[in-house]
């Protein structure tokens, strides 16, 4: 009985989260219409790790907060009942017939003391949270691998599918592809310069279910950590009447490996309240209900591996601060999404969860590998080549969970600068080759267009007197949105490029003196 | 002329004589006949626009029963109607009424946006406004792009959009405004909303290439909206100060008459324009706007 209303909560929570993900895109408007982070916002890890690491209250996660307070009544419901990235673990591990296992005993340990280093380098403001948290990586996942992936085997699939020689073939292609792109594909196929790596990462974490069931939540998951933390005192408990023999049906049931056979044994921490052992017992012994008896064993993780989790998490704050991007100058291709905080504010509170990226209108928003450092890995960075930052779309600072990048107004977008263009007049086609090109200002958004022309005299290939227009860029018009680069008809490396400086976020990545 | 295009006139023609005078607002079929443009003037887009196609002889000169018709507007922007970088909501709501008016089986609204497309669409308010009037709003899609040959004196082949020579109407809806490399973008330019591929390095020969798109495009009516115009900071404008209130109109056959009669909006001569004066001497259309009869209307 717990069991089937258990199924139907991760599927309804389940669907839930896909459509949110689906409508993590715009559909022209300038607001998305659906609370498309309420995932992000309900997670209590990302909540107490961001408010550690930037110092600051977020409203938004009185959510995670409910969440939490929740958690320490009823136990980790969380974790059996709505997790989508759960739940895609019970997909993937149902797949499994036979399991050997080979997990050492006391693996369970390993969640909560990563979640010990993350909470250590987090009060000493590093947030790496979103790198293993179980909803940010997802979102991450889906956004940048999974569902590239989805849309790019679909369509080139139907492609290959309507070019056979069969009748009819053809149009029944062409009209599931109309019905796809109503709602379920994305209108431009997204395209991620780490979808790859992404990608078998997550295939490799929901492969982990072949050693293990629900391995990741078991072992690893840091969010599941601080909920069991939370639980252990929950007043929603399991118990077992005197009718038990200790027969073992509900072992292999248990998705937590929560020792259900044993009353004493039992580790409450790890039981995600699915019911299973409550369905598989023979004499009707198991029972979930309040106010029962809440003995269960205590969680002992051993004072020197906390210690030793703590340290090392507080090591790695300078470690992972070392690279040259420590040294002041800025990197020229780090180009943050407009509304970015100041990069160091900004590292403190990206979580790196992709939903950004998923938003942005035109794909220019890319994971960042090495610009940020090793800290930075997986923020967004806008790559103009890929894509330019629309001037009158706000959409990445709506999505961001933590506020990392603000939500500005349409009218504060106008004077922020993400970066500053520069035509490179040995590549440029009026400046080094006489040929006639206005591109960069014809597609400049500025209202007074931060590309100025010029008429000059040129000479053509046979010296002929040939007049052109050569472009300029005002670089107190310029905002650096990307879209004379991604634009630029001068292949290869455009003759017009945005670089991060200028940003106004920063008082000192600037030529100009504001 | 070629014997599709015989027949069309023939038919039109036909047809015209055949229909008794009500179908013509002014009564005098022979007038509207003879009518190389109309100019409509007044407060309400959709009445100037209505106004100007009724006096020209009335869509059902142009639209038959059962026609596929492609409306093109200027779509290319995410900008909102008052910035005048995109074609006028209601002038085009008002084109989809009238085709259905005439019997159009389906009316077809796309453009090959420069900005996000969905953005384009539904901030130029157009997605709204054609779409209330039964339209088709579709984005465009790469794979109905097909490499096509040009007979032209530069492009020799492009990928155009297929679903613009399926139709068997065509309807080019251009906002005038003021352009870096064409001076002006009006008729012959908006044609590079249906060309696909790298079409940025158009620019490098812009006038012959408009030329040559005009060529290959042969629109049923050219319906140009200058209600309001940009003078300035276009295509893609952003300033109100760049904005003027025309309150006008027009409508013809002739897009090298259309696109010189839309210079004048901006003070310029007639031929002032490279794609018109190559136009007019490739015989596309005739520039002289003073040998031809325009008929002015406030509505």
């Amino acid at each position: 009985m717990i069991r089937k209303a258990r199924l139907a909560s991760q599927a309804l929570f389940l669907l839930l989260f896909l459509w949110l993900f689906l409508q993590t895109e715009s559909k022209g408007a300038d607001q998305l219409g659906y609370p498309v982070k309420f995932f992000l916002d309900a997670d209590p890890l990302l909540a107490l790790t961001a408010i550690l690491s930037s110092r600051s209250f977020l409203p938004s996660m009185l959510l995670a907060g409910a969440v939490a307070l929740a958690t320490v009544f009823l136990g980790r419901f969380f974790c059996g009942w709505i997790c989508p990235l759960g739940t895609l673990h019970n997909l993937a591990g149902a797949a499994v017939r036979k399991r050997r296992r080979v997990v050492p005993k006391g693996s369970f340990r390993l969640k909560y003391l990563l979640l010990v280093f993350l909470l250590a380098s987090s009060a000493f403001t590093l947030q790496i949270t979103g790198i293993f948290d179980p909803l940010s990586l997802l979102i991450r996942s889906l956004s940048l691998s999974v569902y590239p992936a989805f849309q790019y085997g679909v369509t080139s699939f139907l492609d290959v599918l309507s070019r056979w020689p069969v009748p009819g073939l053809a149009p029944a292609a062409d009209w599931l592809l109309g019905i796809l792109y109503k709602g379920v594909l994305s209108l431009r196929q997204p395209a991620f310069s780490q979808g790859f790596l992404l990608g078998i990462l997550f295939m490799g974490i929901l492969a982990l279910n072949w050693i293990e069931r629900r391995y990741w939540c078991r072992y690893l998951c840091p969010l599941g950590a601080l909920l069991g933390i939370l639980s252990r005192r929950s007043l929603l408990s399991r118990s077992v009447s005197e009718g038990c023999d200790s027969c073992g049906a509900c072992v292999p049931g248990c998705e937590g490996g929560c020792f259900p056979q044993s009353p004493d044994k039992w580790r409450k921490a790890e039981c995600y309240l699915c019911g299973n052992c409550d369905d598989a017992c023979p004499k009707n012994a198991v029972s979930f209900g309040f106010g029962k008896k809440r003995g269960a064993a205590q969680l002992d993780l051993g004072r020197r591996r906390v210690v030793a989790a703590a340290a090392a998490g507080v090591a790695a704050v300078p470690l992972l601060r070392i690279g040259p991007s420590g040294t002041g100058q800025a990197d020229p291709r780090l180009i943050r999404p407009p509304g970015s905080l100041e990069e160091r504010e900004f590292l403190q509170r990206c979580v790196k969860c992709g939903e950004c990226m998923k938003v942005c209108i035109t794909g220019g928003l890319q994971p960042a590998l090495t610009e940020a450092s090793l800290e930075g890995l997986w923020s967004p960075v806008l790559v103009p080549r890929v894509g330019y930052c629309e001037y009158r779309c706000t959409l990445c600072g709506q999505v961001c969970p933590t506020g990392a990048i603000r939500r500005l107004s349409p009218e504060e977008k106008a004077d922020v600068k993400i970066g500053l263009a520069m035509i490179d007049p040995g590549r440029c086609l009026p400046w080094a080759h006489g040929i006639f090109c206005i591109v960069c200002e014809e597609v400049c958004p500025t209202p007074k267009k931060a590309v100025l022309l010029e008429e000059v005299v040129v000479k053509d290939r046979e010296g002929m007197p040939v007049t052109v227009k050569q472009p300029r860029v005002d670089l107190e018009r310029c905002i650096g949105c990307g879209i004379c680069e991604n634009r630029c008809p001068v292949l290869g490396k455009p003759a017009i490029r945005v670089l991060s400086v200028g940003e106004s976020r920063s008082r000192d990545n600037r030529l100009l003196l504001p | 002329m070629d014997r599709r295009e015989f027949l069309k006139t023939a038919a039109v023609a036909g047809a015209s004589l055949a229909l008794p005078g009500l179908l013509l607002p002014d009564g005098s079929a022979a007038a509207a006949e003879k009518l190389d443009m109309v100019v409509a003037k007044g407060p309400s887009p959709a009445r100037i626009t209505r106004a100007a196609v009724d006096a020209f002889g009335g869509m059902r000169r142009f639209v038959s029963r059962g026609d596929v018709v492609v409306i093109k507007p200027n779509i290319g922007w995410d900008r909102t109607p008052e910035y005048a970088a995109t074609t006028n909501p209601e002038v085009v709501g008002t084109l989809v009424r009238l085709c259905f008016e005439a019997g159009a089986k389906k009316v077809k609204v796309f453009d090959h946006t420069v900005s996000s497309p969905r953005r384009a669409y539904k901030q130029s308010g157009i997605a709204d406004a054609a779409g209330a009037a039964g339209a088709e709003l579709s984005f465009v899609e790469d794979r109905k792009f097909r490499e096509m040959k040009i007979q032209g004196e530069t492009l020799k082949s492009w990928p155009l959009y297929t679903e613009v020579f399926e139709a068997d109407k065509i309807i080019n809806v251009p906002i005038a405004k003021v352009h870096g490399t064409s001076i002006l973008t009006l008729g012959m330019k908006n044609w590079m909303g249906v060309m696909g591929g790298s079409r940025g390095r158009i620019h490098q020969r812009i006038d012959p290439c408009l030329v040559d798109m005009a060529r290959t495009v042969r629109p049923t009516l050219v319906v140009l909206d200058a209600v309001r115009i940009l003078v300035a900071n276009g295509p893609t404008g952003g300033d109100l100060s760049d904005v003027r209130l025309m309150n006008t109109v027009a409508v013809s056959q002739d897009q090298v008459a259309m696109d010189a009669f839309g210079s004048t909006l901006f003070g310029l001569r007639e031929d002032a324009l490279g794609c018109v004066r190559l136009g007019h001497q490739a015989g596309l259309g005739n520039m002289r706007l003073a040998r031809q009869k325009i008929r002015r209307i406030q509505a």
